[in-house]
């Protein structure tokens, strides 16, 4: 492999790697707080870009807006879902939620087929197949701008963690549920917050996707498998975490499809996710699960 | 103790309906020889033995696998390939092609049951994704997207359903006595132990790890074995087909339904609802059927969690004897569920 290829395969994995981050984020962030994977996060994601696609097709609004009208509509659906029905169950029983998420996942898959046939679908812009040189290097458009808008809504999730009262809640109760419970943190309204953040955040790349690769109904299956591959090699609930892992897989997805195959490049995630587990569970930036008697 | 004389005393079927009931069914070919039947009975069949199957993990053990369709699909291609290039014929190939999808989740489940935690929801959930990938990706010897046929079994068309019905009724019987011998082992306790509360059992000398490893392996041979009698029943295989997601999702929906962790709780919970989804799916318009069905299956999941947690027979057995007002679903009952950080 040249240093040009390389160089090239680096611009473009960092670019997507900045999409990733983004929707890796709100999967980790509601392990973090429930201890639950979000089977459905993907088929969010991807419910995302179908709202997209019919905004765009039938109002003419440009995917980077909807970004900024889906946000609050998947706020708002999240913090229901949780408050209603997700909720009640985590606190049961943790089996049954993964299972209740996996039916979520199931039933958005299964309506996005019957609004929108299953065929493959991509929103095309007037700016989708822009271009431009840096240097020796090919830097698309559209996944500059996917890269800077995920940059810029990272940064504002990571001012909110880091700054303020309900960043440090939400901190705390990822940690330690019941110690923040102690301290007087109303963990049950953290949570739902939480979870309701993951979800905007969700819907926020929803948008992204649809602009740089192309979806149909089942292509959640992809995505949670590339999503989970990047938390668990982040640490499980860790953003920081996934923000890195999301960056490497997305340079080694691209060094993949160039040096061996493009068929091949989605299986650089599972080989990671299968490899991670085996040697290091914890993943980069996790910590190892204490087990109480 | 008076729980194992229990568990120790008699052969696996006290009572004599199940025998009765197994009469039956072996005389139903020759008095119903139609194929609509037959062919509803052969899958009912199917799905109860591989629900029974993940039963063993899912019920008995607490571990709810994501990912049986995986092991179904392989068991598939397996015997698909078994057949085209060595020959050997699907009925005597299928328990061996079970095996093999026993040593594979026995590989996962080193991979991901050595600890607690999200590993196990993790690994099944990409495992059917990245099978369905590789006999995608790997042309030269699947035929990639194109799929493989298999030859024809040499009977008269009428008669070709008979064996897979008989092959199918016997994985279901198999299946519910490995169940049963489970239920009253040592073996089994320590499955449930580990439902109920895995530090504890560890604590008292479980071996989890190789419980957890080894009752999954179990699991999954059924749908292995299943994989390969379907694929011959079809006499074609595909990545699509092979690796229907459905499958999975009627597995745990039976699961659940019936009861998890009761021996015939999936039985009931197949024999009710996988003749209730074929009538259903007649009456929905072709265009669409694939996507609702998918999407009303999804909406019953969510309801049986929600309102059904504890299924058919537990929740009758409870409101039979009455027992003191506990909604918590069972394995919440015993252990107290508590996240550290």
């Amino acid at each position: 492999m040249s240093p040009g290829l390389f160089a090239q395969s680096l611009v473009l994995g960092v670019l997507t790697g900045g999409m990733y981050a983004l929707m890796a984020a709100g999967l980790t962030l509601i392990f973090g707080v429930m201890k639950v994977i979000n089977v459905a996060h993907a088929a969010m994601i991807v419910m995302g870009a179908y709202l997209s696609l019919t905004l765009f097709r039938h109002l003419g609004i440009d995917p980077l807006v909807s970004v900024v009208l889906l946000v609050p509509v998947f706020l708002g659906l999240g913090a229901l879902v949780q408050w209603g029905v997700v909720n009640r169950l985590a606190e049961r029983d943790i089996t049954l939620t993964v299972l209740m998420t996996f039916g979520f996942a199931i039933i958005l898959e299964g309506l996005q087929g019957a609004i929108w046939t299953s065929s493959y679908q991509g929103i095309k812009t007037a700016y989708s197949l822009e271009s431009f040189r840096l240097f020796t290097l090919y830097v698309p458009v559209v996944r500059l701008i996917s890269a800077g808008v995920s940059l810029v809504l990272l940064a504002g999730l990571y001012v909110m963690l880091t700054f303020t009262s309900l960043g440090r809640a939400i901190r705390a109760t990822i940690q330690n549920r019941t110690a923040a419970q102690l301290v007087g943190v109303n963990v049950r309204l953290v949570t739902t917050i939480s979870f309701a953040i993951g979800i905007a955040i969700a819907g926020a790349a929803g948008p992204l996707l649809g602009m740089l690769f192309t979806f149909y109904p089942a292509t959640h299956w992809l995505w949670i498998g590339k999503l989970l591959a990047i938390v668990v090699l982040g640490g499980l609930g860790s953003l920081r975490g996934a923000f890195v892992a999301a960056m490497l897989l997305g340079i080694a997805e691209q060094v993949t499809s160039v040096t061996i195959a493009l068929d091949w490049a989605p299986m650089i995630f599972y080989v990671f996710l299968f490899g991670v587990l085996v040697v290091r569970p914890q993943g980069l930036f996790g910590t190892v699960e204490r087990q109480s008697l | 103790m008076r729980l194992e004389r229990r568990l120790g005393q008699g052969w696996p079927l006290r009572r004599g309906w199940p025998w009765a009931g197994l009469v039956l069914l072996l005389l139903v070919p020759l008095v119903l020889p139609e194929g609509f039947y037959l062919d509803l009975l052969m899958f009912t069949f199917m799905y109860a033995a591989m629900s029974v199957g993940w039963d063993i993990m899912g019920g008995y053990a607490g571990y709810v696998s994501l990912g049986h369709v995986g092991f179904f699909g392989l068991g598939s291609y397996a015997a698909a390939l078994l057949l085209v290039h060595l020959g050997l014929p699907v009925f005597i190939t299928a328990p061996l092609v079970g095996l093999m999808a026993s040593l594979l989740g026995a590989g996962l489940g080193f991979i991901s049951l050595r600890t607690r935690g999200p590993a196990f929801v993790i690994v099944t959930l990409t495992f059917t994704y990245v099978a369905q990938l590789l006999m995608l990706d790997l042309k030269s010897v699947t035929g990639g997207s194109q799929g493989l046929f298999l030859p024809l079994l040499d009977l008269p068309a009428n008669l070709v359903i008979v064996p897979f019905y008989y092959g199918m009724l016997a994985l279901l019987v198999i299946a519910i006595l490995v169940s049963i011998a489970i239920r009253r082992s040592k073996f089994g306790l320590g499955l449930i132990a580990i439902r109920e509360d895995e530090g504890k059992a560890e604590a008292s000398g479980v071996n989890t790890s190789l419980y957890k490893i080894l009752a999954f392996a179990i699991s999954v041979w059924f749908a292995g074995t299943a994989g390969a009698l379907h694929a011959q029943y079809l006499n074609y295989v595909d990545p699509d087909l092979a690796f229907e997601l459905i499958i999975t999702l009627n597995l745990i929906i039976m699961s659940l339904f019936g009861s998890r962790g009761i021996v015939w709780g999936p039985v009931l919970g197949a024999f009710i609802l996988y003749p209730l989804s074929a009538y259903l799916v007649f009456l929905v318009p072709s265009r669409v059927a694939g996507q609702v069905h998918l999407a009303a299956l999804g909406i019953v999941l969510v309801l049986v969690v929600m309102f059904l947690p504890d299924g058919l027979i537990r929740s009758y057995q409870g409101w039979r004897t009455k027992r003191p007002k506990d909604a918590r679903p069972l394995e919440a009952r015993a252990s107290i569920v508590e996240t550290t950080g």
